[in-house]
């Protein structure tokens, strides 16, 4: 049966070896659930978060997937709007990336509310004037998208498409497609923005608070920007991984390479905006309220190497790297850009997040610490081991990357 | 942010952003609910093999969409975007409103009856590209078998699964299904008809279907000599690849007669990738 459930043409590891390389994860996911029900039943007491830290482990991880889960609407965007054809063989992967990322983000986003029931509180009586009104309503949009947009490559099984009317609906609802590829694009450029927004506004937090662009806050247009940037490497990154686990050709170097040289372009800038942020906020916004840089930067661990390992170690070197056409074009370097600008975006929303909430902002204030629980850290890598195993499914059973066959002739 | 919510103010802001939302919400709906109306209006006009077989050629990579005037040498290179079907294919009509094709494939000479690496391939009848032959009798009845290639790859078949007399076809529909060991796949037909008989192997054809009325469009079948041998090498080559998938492969020697029972000659290949890959189903 499972044989019959695998593209037609490809080879899969065998499914005892399949299901046993699932155990761990498995078994993850069972010890993330049992802390979920734990902060379900008892309530946000097994979390290390209070009134003041009230951002931890899981906003921090959310706001990094839902960066890197941007390769999904803007591989999309790439491919259905500006007809970048290379990417119709990563696009199926991006996808599935993209709905794991965003759907985990909700999860733990669930468990953060601390009352899930009430969750839906926040779409029918949103605060007006918080920019969380926008995310919610955009991530929620956006991951009924991605779903609609999972669909024609679930439809796609080998056993699905056998039944006509799933093949017809599969193939009517792919020429919508250039539509809800739009529609995500202007989703996700809205939460991605809300979501460095909503820490742009925070006057008192002379941290985070930046000068507003337009309507928005810079951190408005940086964490759209960097998004974008890191997506097509993560993209990049996971496709290169799921190629060596397989130990397949998955897509062809030169789409490996067109990914890299869309982040690098990105990346550059980004630094670029990124910079002259910095450059305003250390010499205009934040001294204007009575803090200078060493009042940032002089709470270890969180010195001013902070800033220069964001700007430079993980945005400008690897936008050079990827920018280089005879650097990328050497996996080592091409693999070693792409990490680095998905550790730069997974840094800044760590920055954004935890570094602004640990600063002190009054006088009398210290310098918050926060570590968290076993049950935080248990669903982080709930989070984590959901999205490996709805990958594996998806690649074992679903036309993934439509190349492989061809690319893995002798 | 909903006008019954107490919250709610009739100001620009509020409208804006309630309106923005709910304009992206009703474009979704509406998206997935046209989806749904083609889908009756599909099964309602009875498309439902035509939009399988584009749906399925969806997947085809590039070497197998090779365009048939590619194949011949009219053209130097083209992938089909157009199903196969070049009735409706703009290109085809313009090469043949020049009489590139005739002017091409004349220069080059015809074949008569071939026989190309041991494959009997008689040029009374035309070609599908998913290898079956049509033959139109003295009545006007089209006899559908499958080509020679077809026969020895798929050997003496544990089953063959015929349709109903009096079943209606489409053109690049499914005709008949065919099971061998672990593999199975269906035959794609060649023309739009209802079955008016059943064969077998012994008898050389499978089906006897009477012509659509409403189609009996025929150009999208190979015919000329020299545009089928080209084919059949190409199948040839595109056979050595199937078979070299995955690593698993199997060589064709160079030179050599192809063997009437390929799968019993090689039965560790995976003759189910193989099958989806020469008769279009992948």
């Amino acid at each position: 049966m499972d044989k019959q459930l695998i593209v037609r043409g490809v080879t899969r590891m065998e499914f005892k070896r399949f299901i046993t390389y699932l155990i761990p994860w498995f078994i993850l996911l069972g010890i993330g659930l049992y802390a979920m029900y734990l902060v379900f039943r008892y309530g946000l007491n097994h979390t290390n978060m209070d009134n003041r830290f009230a951002f931890g482990l899981w906003i921090y991880f959310d706001l990094a997937i839902i960066a890197l889960g941007a390769g999904a609407f803007f591989t999309g965007l790439l491919l259905y709007v500006f007809k970048r054809h290379e990417f119709k063989s990563v696009i199926n992967s991006a996808v599935v990336i993209g709905f794991i990322c965003y759907s985990g983000a909700i999860a733990a986003l669930v468990v953060d509310v601390g009352q899930p029931l009430r969750a839906w509180f926040t779409l029918y009586r949103p605060n007006a004037h918080s920019m969380l009104a926008e995310v919610t309503f955009c991530l929620t949009l956006y991951l009924f998208v991605l779903a609609v947009e999972y669909v024609p490559i679930v439809l796609k099984n080998r056993k699905l498409k056998q039944i006509p009317s799933f093949l017809v609906f599969e193939f009517k609802l792919h020429t919508f497609m250039p539509i809800l590829a739009g529609i995500g694009a202007l989703l996700s450029f809205f939460h991605q923005g809300s979501l460095g927004g909503m820490f742009g506004v925070l006057n008192g937090q002379p941290f985070a608070f930046r000068e507003t662009v337009f309507v928005f806050p810079s951190t408005f247009f940086l964490f759209v920007l960097s998004a974008i940037a890191a997506g097509p490497s993560f993209v990049l990154l996971t496709t290169w991984i799921v190629s060596k686990i397989s130990g397949k050709r998955v897509v062809t170097k030169n789409v490996f390479m067109s990914l890299g040289k869309i982040s690098g372009i990105l990346l550059i800038v980004y630094v670029l905006f990124k910079s002259i942020d910095s450059l305003i906020w250390l010499n205009k916004t934040s001294p204007a309220v009575g803090f200078s840089a060493a009042d940032h930067y002089g709470f270890a661990p969180f010195g001013i190497w902070i800033l220069s390992v964001e700007i430079i170690v993980l945005g400008l070197i690897p936008g050079l790297i990827l920018i280089s056409k005879k650097l990328r074009a050497k996996t080592p370097w091409l693999l070693t850009g792409a990490v680095l600008a998905c550790a730069g975006v997974a840094l800044n929303r760590f920055v954004t997040t935890i570094q602004t909430l640990s600063l002190p902002t009054l006088p009398f204030a210290d310098f918050l610490t926060y570590v968290p629980t076993w049950e935080e850290v248990a669903i982080f890598l709930m989070v984590i081991a959901y999205g490996v195993i709805v990958y594996s499914f998806s690649f074992r059973y679903l036309p993934l990357f439509p190349q492989e066959r061809e690319l893995n002739r002798r | 942010m909903f006008p019954w919510v107490h919250e709610f103010r009739w100001e620009i802001g509020h409208l804006i952003f309630t309106g923005g939302f709910a304009l992206v919400l009703v474009a979704i709906l509406t998206a997935i609910t046209l989806v749904f109306k083609k889908v009756y209006q599909i099964y309602k006009r009875r498309q439902v093999e035509k939009i399988l077989w584009q749906a399925t050629f969806e997947d085809f990579p590039s070497q197998t969409r090779t365009c048939r005037h590619a194949i011949s040498g009219v053209l130097k290179q083209r992938v089909c975007n157009n199903h196969f079907e070049c009735g409706a294919c703009a290109v085809h009509k313009q090469l043949i409103e020049h009489g590139i094709p005739e002017k091409v494939l004349a220069a080059a000479g015809d074949y008569g009856n071939m026989e190309i690496f041991g494959l009997n391939i008689p040029l009374d009848r035309m070609y599908h590209r998913g290898h079956t032959w049509v033959k139109q009798d003295d009545e006007g009845n089209y006899l559908v078998g499958l080509d020679d290639f077809g026969k020895r790859l798929i050997g003496k078949p544990e089953e063959v699964v015929l349709p109903e007399i009096g079943s209606r076809l489409y053109a690049n529909g499914t005709a008949w299904k065919v099971k061998r060991g672990k593999a199975d796949t269906r035959i794609l037909s060649p023309v739009d008809g209802e079955v008016l008989e059943t064969g077998d192997d012994e008898k050389g054809w499978y089906l006897k279907i009477k012509p659509a009325a409403d189609n009996s469009d025929t150009s999208h079948l190979l015919k000329s000599g020299k545009e089928v041998k080209a084919w059949f090498m190409k199948e040839l080559e595109r056979l050595q690849f199937a078979l070299a998938s995955d690593g698993i492969g199997v060589s064709l020697a160079d030179g050599g007669v192809l063997i009437d029972d390929l799968p019993k000659s090689h039965p560790d290949a995976d003759w189910d990738g193989v099958y989806g890959e020469m008769f279009l189903e992948p």
